[in-house]
């Protein structure tokens, strides 16, 4: 078979090198910044899919495995590959990044040259972490995310509460994650390496075990967010900029399910067989009372924030159950919650841009007012509750199959959240959209001009492959999540 | 046997000293006969003198890497010059080079006008050089006299500063307490050794730890206990730290980056000489000292720094917290953690001059004035806002955030704190180093995200000022890449010095 050397690599570097001539254009400039920077991860996307044609859908081994980066002073070669369980995360942040580029074409008025490159370049750092098989190197990247983030919050979000939100999202991201480097630490103290494929051939004592995966968790439960570490999430989502909001909820929420996946299950399987009450618990608590939550927020961003939260409780639980099935649900959750969820904040975002609100009192009567927008946001809010056809009703109906063989009565809880996502979604539609329209607040209007359309089309096909035929996407991860329930075993 | 026979090689070994001290000499000559003559209309010399000290610094500096005698001891057991001494050496001379340069713009502005000012930096710097390479407890205390007595005076250069005159007198009362204390330990140690020299004390304390209960051995104890204070003293470790934020507060501006930077190199190598070589089997006994001192100084450190208004007050805790990592790096004793010190202290220099270059070089249009205050930072992503990037970045890299070099030191300095199994230690450093995120942050919240009405207009910055804090962000950007020469150059110094 023909063989693409350096795809991965090329990933990594495009969206570099497309910071770097951002950067030669003068600022008195924007329209070429945002198109230069549009086509650089626009290619990086057409790219990516060769990653996914030239798949092996045979082997668990990781794939296109590259030497990435080398210290020889401690005699670490980090090497970059994808298996069945990155290669979609890899796909989904070229998928995202060219979105929010588009989305974000006429509403950000200020520093557009360093906004721009704040986004190609969180693009080009979360292929690394995706794809970097190596836990040190994770966490660099993982970390180095921050940066970009934060400044992204606080110099492009909407109102003065941005300061407080983008410190919340660092100062929680980073409590946890400094706990997970002093576990890398440790590991690296005890084994002499921090390479993933190594590492999972080895077995820690319990103890140790427990130690990492707590420390692990404690980083990973921040960023998908648990519970009771959720807080920065609303903030911050509510805060960031449209495309910030997508690329939050798309996904850096997505590292910490990646992480769980990569890292803790398969490197300390007894610690979390035996966490796996504490996972479902907090998880259980997420889903009904993020749900709950959701009925009474105002705000329709901190709206949709709280549904994610509720969401990623599904994908824990799946995760934990430690099967096939689970697994597999709960990392198609991810990419169904990743791809509805960005959609729903982008539909957020077209309303935001002509009204400037986000209450949604303000708000009635949409579909008289933009009869185009009123359909697409309504599909997504169908699959935001789950509706048959969509990609959400798969994974939560593969979630709760797994969960009812191990655990009922978690079952019968995340199935009641699902009730109240469905509560919360249509009368978050019901208000938005029908009633009459509020001529004392809406006095211009504007249906979805071809921009958005264009940004909003590939979403929906997306959503509804995958509600109809996902085994596109199952069978990919098939090989891969298999080996990681045997080394489970 | 002549005199010179004797210390045939002792003199090639130490030319930079020796350079150093012939330059002071000949300067201060210049300046005095320059400066007062009348026929040249009594030039100001200040800044001439300083680009002159800038290339005696620059010449010892080329001396200092051309030693060719790998490991030496000399003058009668007093000096020793070794790999490790020509390493430290070398960064405290680069690091002085660069405070020179920062300090030029100021020195114009400012009108310190006296030449002396960088006499005596070359003088603490010579100071420093000494006490890097001292191999015997009275060549400790003469060259901690020597830098600490020219800082003295440097503290208090802002004549006609209230502040600076507190800095410089409290420095001084509390500098010369410390040196009291450090001759007490020093007399102690020789009272029940008989011995000053480093290798001599080594030897004798080999097996000592066993005989715990004979008077000497208690005697020595105490002995250790004061030199360490003293040294936790000039290094400002918490609870010995009072004098610090307000000599950092009161000292003129290029001062405080001196202060902050090149003494804690000196003292840091001293450190590594002195625990790792000398005091090493009684390391159950500094570890608890150190650990102590060490988790105070992260704690205390990373919590008043969150109350401060003013930026060198910020700095000088900044400076503390710092340290606290440092000596949680001596607390675990082994090769790694030389390693682990060593990178943090260069990263940590390379930081710290970086910061200070910034904030020497925003110079008020206007009133030709500093910043002050946090709140005056207020707006500068928008008026200068590649110097607010580049700040943003080294701030970061304080923080600790990974591609940025701050990460590296403090991860290989908490991978050393791993391996001697301090957990609790580690977790605490690690949990105050996210507190002490909380403060720099804020000053990038300052720059970027709040806006108030007021616009400060700012010169552009001097040449030396951006070169400084342009070389200053490369080193941090680079180190995630190109690393190994650092780190192997480190291990091998720690390999030699613990053979």
């Amino acid at each position: 078979m023909f063989e693409y050397p350096s795809i991965l690599l090329s990933l990594i570097t495009l969206p570099l090198l497309g910071i770097f001539v951002v950067l030669l254009i003068p600022q008195n400039n924007p329209n070429l910044v945002k198109t230069v920077s549009l086509w650089t991860s626009l290619i990086t996307f057409f790219i990516s899919l060769v990653l996914w044609l030239q798949f092996d859908l045979s082997t668990p081994k990781y794939q296109f495995v590259e030497h990435f980066f080398s210290v020889p002073y401690v005699n670490m070669n980090v090497f970059i590959g994808v298996d069945g369980i990155s290669l979609f995360f890899v796909l989904l942040t070229t998928f995202l990044i060219p979105l929010c580029l588009l989305a974000s074409w006429d509403s950000i008025k200020i520093n557009i040259k360093e906004y721009n490159i704040a986004f190609l370049f969180m693009g080009s750092l979360l292929i690394c972490v995706f794809t970097v098989l190596d836990v040190l190197f994770f966490y660099i990247f993982f970390e180095a995310i921050l940066i970009p983030m934060f400044l992204v919050v606080g110099i492009w979000g909407s109102r003065e509460r941005k300061i407080r939100a983008s410190y919340q999202f660092f100062i929680y991201t980073l409590v946890g994650s400094v706990l997970m480097l002093l576990a890398i630490l440790t590991m690296y103290a005890q084994t002499g390496t921090t390479d993933v494929q190594v590492l999972s051939t080895i077995t820690f004592s319990t103890d140790l075990q427990m130690f990492f995966w707590l420390a692990f968790f404690a980083s990973l439960a921040v960023k998908v967010p648990m519970v009771p570490v959720h807080l920065w999430l609303p903030e911050a989502h509510s805060e960031a900029p449209t495309a910030g909001s997508v690329i939050l909820a798309g996904i850096l929420l997505k590292m910490g399910g990646y992480g769980f996946l990569r890292f803790s299950i398969p490197m300390f399987p007894d610690a979390s067989i035996y966490f796996t009450p504490l996972v479902y618990t907090l998880s259980a608590i997420a889903v009904m009372y993020a749900s709950l939550t959701t009925l009474r927020q105002v705000d329709i961003k901190r709206l949709i924030a709280y549904s994610s939260v509720a969401h990623m409780g599904f994908v824990t639980i799946g995760m934990f159950t430690m099967n096939i099935q689970g697994i597999e649900g709960s990392l198609l959750l991810m990419l169904s919650h990743g791809i509805v969820s960005s959609a729903l904040f982008l539909c957020v975002g077209v309303i935001y841009d002509r009204h400037k609100t986000r209450i949604i009192n303000y708000y009635s009567g949409l579909t008289v007012t933009m009869p185009l927008y009123s359909i697409i946001f309504l599909f997504f809010i169908l699959a935001n509750m789950g509706l048959p056809g969509t990609s959400s009703f798969v994974c939560e109906f593969m979630i709760l199959a797994a969960t009812f063989k191990s655990n009922i009565f978690i079952t019968v809880l995340a199935a009641t959240g699902g009730v109240f996502g469905a509560a919360y979604s249509l009368w978050l539609y019901n208000r938005a959209a029908f009633g009459n329209i509020r001529l004392s607040y809406i006095d211009n209007f504007q249906d979805l001009d071809r921009r958005e359309f264009f940004v909003f089309l590939p979403c929906v096909i997306l959503t509804l492959i995958m509600g109809i035929y996902p085994e596109v996407f199952l069978n990919v991860m098939h090989s891969s999540v298999q080996h990681l329930v045997e080394q489970i075993q | 046997m002549n005199f010179f026979n004797f210390f045939e090689n002792d003199f090639i070994v130490v030319l930079p000293e020796l350079f150093i001290t012939t330059a002071i000499i000949f300067l201060l000559s210049y300046g005095v006969i320059y400066s007062t003559s009348s026929s040249y209309n009594y030039p100001i010399l200040s800044v001439n003198v300083s680009w002159l000290s800038f290339f005696v610094l620059f010449i010892a500096f080329l001396l200092c890497i051309g030693n060719f005698l790998s490991s030496m001891v000399i003058f009668n057991n007093l000096l020793i010059v070794d790999p490790f001494t020509t390493f430290t050496k070398a960064i405290i001379l680069l690091s002085s080079m660069l405070c020179i340069l920062i300090s030029l713009n100021y020195m114009e502005y400012n009108k310190i006008n006296t030449f002396e000012y960088t006499l005596l930096i070359l003088l603490s710097v010579l100071g420093m050089l000494l006490l890097v390479s001292s191999y015997d407890l009275l060549s400790l205390y003469l060259g901690v006299e020597l830098m600490s007595l020219s800082f003295y005076i440097l503290a208090a250069y802002k004549r006609n500063s209230e502040f600076s005159g507190e800095a410089g007198l409290k420095y001084f009362i509390l500098g010369a307490f410390s040196s009291g204390l450090l001759l007490f330990g020093s007399s102690m140690l020789y009272g029940f050794t008989g011995m000053t020299n480093f290798e001599d004390i080594a030897k004798l304390l080999v097996g000592l730890g066993a005989m715990s209960d004979t008077v000497s051995y208690s005697g020595i104890v105490i002995g250790i206990l004061f030199v360490s204070i003293a040294l936790l003293f000039k290094v400002a470790a918490a609870p010995f730290h009072m004098w610090s934020p307000d000599v950092y507060e009161g000292a003129p501006t290029p001062i405080t980056a001196f202060f902050s930077s090149v003494p804690k190199i000196a003292l840091l190598a001293l450190y590594i000489r002195l625990y790792f070589y000398t005091f090493f089997d009684f390391i159950t006994l500094w570890q608890e000292l150190f650990l102590t001192c060490a988790i105070l100084s992260m704690v205390w450190g990373s919590i008043a720094a969150l109350a401060q208004k003013r930026v060198k007050r910020l700095m000088a805790y900044s400076g503390i917290v710092n340290i606290g990592y440092m000596l949680l790096g001596v607390a675990s004793g082994t090769i790694t953690s030389i390693v682990g010190l060593l990178v943090y202290l260069v990263i940590y220099v390379i930081m710290t001059l970086g910061f200070f270059s910034f904030m020497l070089g925003m110079q008020n249009y206007k009133t030709t004035s500093l910043n002050v205050y946090l709140t005056d930072l207020t707006n500068i992503g928008k008026t200068n806002s590649t110097v607010a990037l580049a700040v943003s970045l080294i701030l970061f890299s304080m923080i600790g955030l990974p591609p940025l070099a701050g990460f590296f030191g403090k991860m290989y300095l908490f991978l050393a704190v791993m391996n001697s199994e301090l957990y609790a230690a580690a977790i605490l450093g690690v949990l105050s180093s996210v507190v002490a995120a909380f403060y720099y942050i804020r000053i990038i919240k300052l720059m970027y995200f709040e806006s108030s009405k007021t616009f400060t207009l700012y010169k552009p910055m001097d040449a030396a000022n951006s070169y400084v804090l342009g070389i200053s962000l490369f080193l941090l950007i680079i180190f995630f890449v190109s690393s190994d020469a650092l780190l192997f150059s480190c291990h091998r110094i720690g390999l030699l010095l613990s053979l």
